[in-house]
């Protein structure tokens, strides 16, 4: 073989190694497929990202929240069965959520779980009811009872919740706790009677197309 | 069909009439296939990154099916995006509340593990592969119009969580001075505090810093409508640099710099100065992991491409050497050998660096504004009617975009929201 050829025969090898040259398109970049979502405790330190409120995260609220409640004196030792009405839970978080499915769920969880010691009162029918009532007092519709007793319960306490959230955001990605806290208010007496909450902390790295 | 293409094919159906000699047929069937490949890479220049049918011409009919199947699933958050604007603009809630909700689903999440993002980094699929959820000013819009329409909900814990999304977005800017820089988000998060009866004090404060010299209207919760307004044209994307790999944004400075509602004759003008610029907060963004990666593409374009180059050139040179030989009766084989691999390992170069595609994803949201402004004043319940004017730099109204406006502010209890927008889809 000539010097010329083996000099031919030498780029054979070179050239593949200057094409090859610079293939790895993600060179330099950290985790470029990114990083599932883990779930946290609460005081376990994360390295980022975060997720928002998610189903499972209702679910484990709304139950740890509903077996709360029954166990405590005024709703297990009630002489009385009390009425509570839900008022609109508050988000300060920073996921936008349909915040009446947090009560709805502890509602129904309730009606399951306490067998009747308790009962819930449907003010956002209130407006309905009031019709309703005004049609059976003028006569235009029929009645079982008396239509001008008022028998419309008042409550006895008040369940609402809040979210409230803290975010961090740096290159490694984005973390999100998210505090879940519920109370029930005495409307005779304005004190808290009850209140529990529940906590979780999400984080995570969205893929380098997105970064 | 090529030139080259076309001389080559002639080559080849020459050879199946006329057998030639072991040595000659090698060479010429490299020479016709270098002719037919050499010049392959090249840029075919910027592209809009429209969705197929538009910018990018016709969709091809044989493929149409499975190509518009799967373009729409990774364009379906543009497509929301676009006809939420639009709806908002028209009136339509519903669908906007729809569309925004669908987008936002995907964009408020963690996009990990994803295939089509996966091809959109390798080296021979483009950027626009990965499914579209936009840049940082279009997703901040999403949750921005989202916000507005959970406030005229009666939700206005809702739409400070949209605010407050719009802004951890923006706060992905490479530059530390740009990063959650939207004077509206802050103040209107505060503001929704406010009406919630907490502390807006330090979103307020945030909000007055980034507004710099220009003093914001102080809270005031007992004022039931607000106004949202929008006008100029937003930013557009390009395609920039050798191969198009670097993303660029152009925004045409719009003639409307200013607004005014005028109500009650004249005896009621309610100011609706720009605060936020959305060419100047898709220009300050800085650069994008991405742009590192199309980077990396770009470079190995150019690097295979010259050395096909070479390679080519060694081929010629090899080819030349073996018919040197020949002539002078020595033997030309290794010759010819070296000119066939050096010719095929130089259009496995060139077709490499044809098929690299570094350019950047250019797929926009096309029906944006360019400048946000926002009012809030005291209205009794009932039909209010007034004239929106929009304004020049100097202050002078431009007449041919003045409209007239109709709303009816609602009983006490919820804000009245209203949008106003220059652009009418």
């Amino acid at each position: 073989m000539n010097t010329f050829t083996r000099s031919l025969t030498a780029g054979f090898v070179a050239i593949p190694a200057l094409f090859f040259a610079g293939c790895a398109t993600t060179q330099g970049v950290k985790s470029p497929a990114g990083v599932t979502v883990t779930e946290m405790k609460p005081d376990e330190r994360g390295f980022v990202v975060g997720t928002g409120v998610e189903s499972q995260d209702l679910v484990a609220v709304t139950d740890k929240m509903a077996r709360s409640i029954v166990g405590i004196p005024e709703i297990a030792r009630a002489t009385a069965k009390p009425y509570i009405v839900l008022d609109p839970v508050v988000n300060n978080t920073r996921f936008p959520i349909n915040k009446d499915i947090f009560l709805t769920r502890i509602r129904t969880q309730l009606n399951s779980k306490a067998m009747g010691r308790v009962s819930f009162l449907d003010r956002e029918m209130m407006k309905t009811l009031e019709r309703e009532r005004a049609l059976k007092q003028s006569g235009q519709v029929t009645a079982t009872a008396n239509p001008n007793v008022v028998e419309f319960r008042g409550a006895d306490y008040f369940l609402t919740g809040k979210l409230d959230g803290m975010t961090t955001r740096t290159t490694a990605g984005t973390s999100d706790y998210v505090l879940y806290s519920f109370r029930l208010t005495d409307a005779r007496t304005s004190e808290i009677v009850w209140e529990d909450m529940a906590e979780i902390k999400k984080q995570g790295l969205e893929d380098a197309a997105y970064r | 069909m090529s030139e080259p293409v076309r001389r080559s094919m002639k080559l080849c159906y020459m050879h199946l009439l006329i057998p030639p000699t072991h040595a000659s047929f090698w060479r010429q069937l490299g020479l016709a296939a270098l002719l037919a490949c050499s010049g392959c890479a090249s840029y075919e220049g910027a592209s809009s990154g429209g969705a197929p049918g538009t910018a990018l011409g016709p969709a091809k009919v044989s493929s149409a099916d499975r190509k518009v199947a799967s373009a729409a699933a990774r364009d379906r958050v543009l497509f929301d995006y676009r006809a939420a604007a639009t709806a908002l603009r028209t009136g339509k809630d519903a669908e906007a509340k729809a569309r925004l909700d669908d987008a936002i689903a995907l964009i408020g999440g963690i996009i990990t593990n994803s295939e089509d993002a996966k091809r959109a980094r390798s080296l021979f699929s483009g950027e626009s592969e990965k499914t579209f959820i936009g840049e940082p000013y279009e997703r901040v819009m999403a949750y921005y119009y989202r916000g507005i329409l959970y406030w005229r909900d009666g939700e206005p814990d809702n739409a400070r969580a949209c605010f407050r999304s719009a802004q951890l977005i923006d706060s992905d800017s490479e530059n530390a001075q740009y990063k959650a820089d939207y004077v509206l988000l802050d103040y209107l998060e505060g503001l929704a505090s406010v009406k919630l009866e907490a502390d807006g004090s330090d979103s307020y404060q945030r909000a007055q810093e980034r507004a710099g010299s220009r003093v914001l209207p102080p809270y005031t919760p007992t004022n039931n409508v607000l106004i949202f307004a929008e006008y100029g044209y937003g930013p557009r994307k390009i395609a920039a640099g050798q191969y198009g790999e670097q993303l660029r944004f152009v925004t045409e400075d719009s003639p409307t710099h200013a607004a005014r509602l005028v109500l009650d004759n004249g005896q009621k003008i309610v100011p609706l100065p720009a605060f936020d610029d959305l060419g100047y907060q898709a220009a300050t963004r800085g650069g994008r992991v991405m742009d590192h990666i199309l980077g990396n593409k770009a470079v190995f374009k150019s690097n295979v491409d010259a050395a096909g180059n070479v390679a080519l050139v060694g081929a010629v040179i090899a080819n030349d050497q073996a018919r040197r030989r020949e002539r002078q009766g020595r033997d030309g084989d290794d010759a010819n050998l070296a000119a066939v691999g050096l010719g095929i390992l130089g259009l496995i170069g060139k077709a490499a660096s044809a098929a690299t595609t570094p350019n950047a994803d250019t797929r926009q949201w096309d029906n944006l504004p360019q400048r946000l402004s926002f009012a809030t004043l005291a209205l009794p319940p009932g039909e209010h009617a007034g004239t929106l004017q929009f304004l020049d730099r100097s202050g002078n109204v431009l007449e041919r975009r003045t409209r007239t406006v109709t709303f009816t502010v609602q009983e006490a209890g919820r804000d009245t929201v209203i949008f106003l927008s220059e652009l009418k889809y």
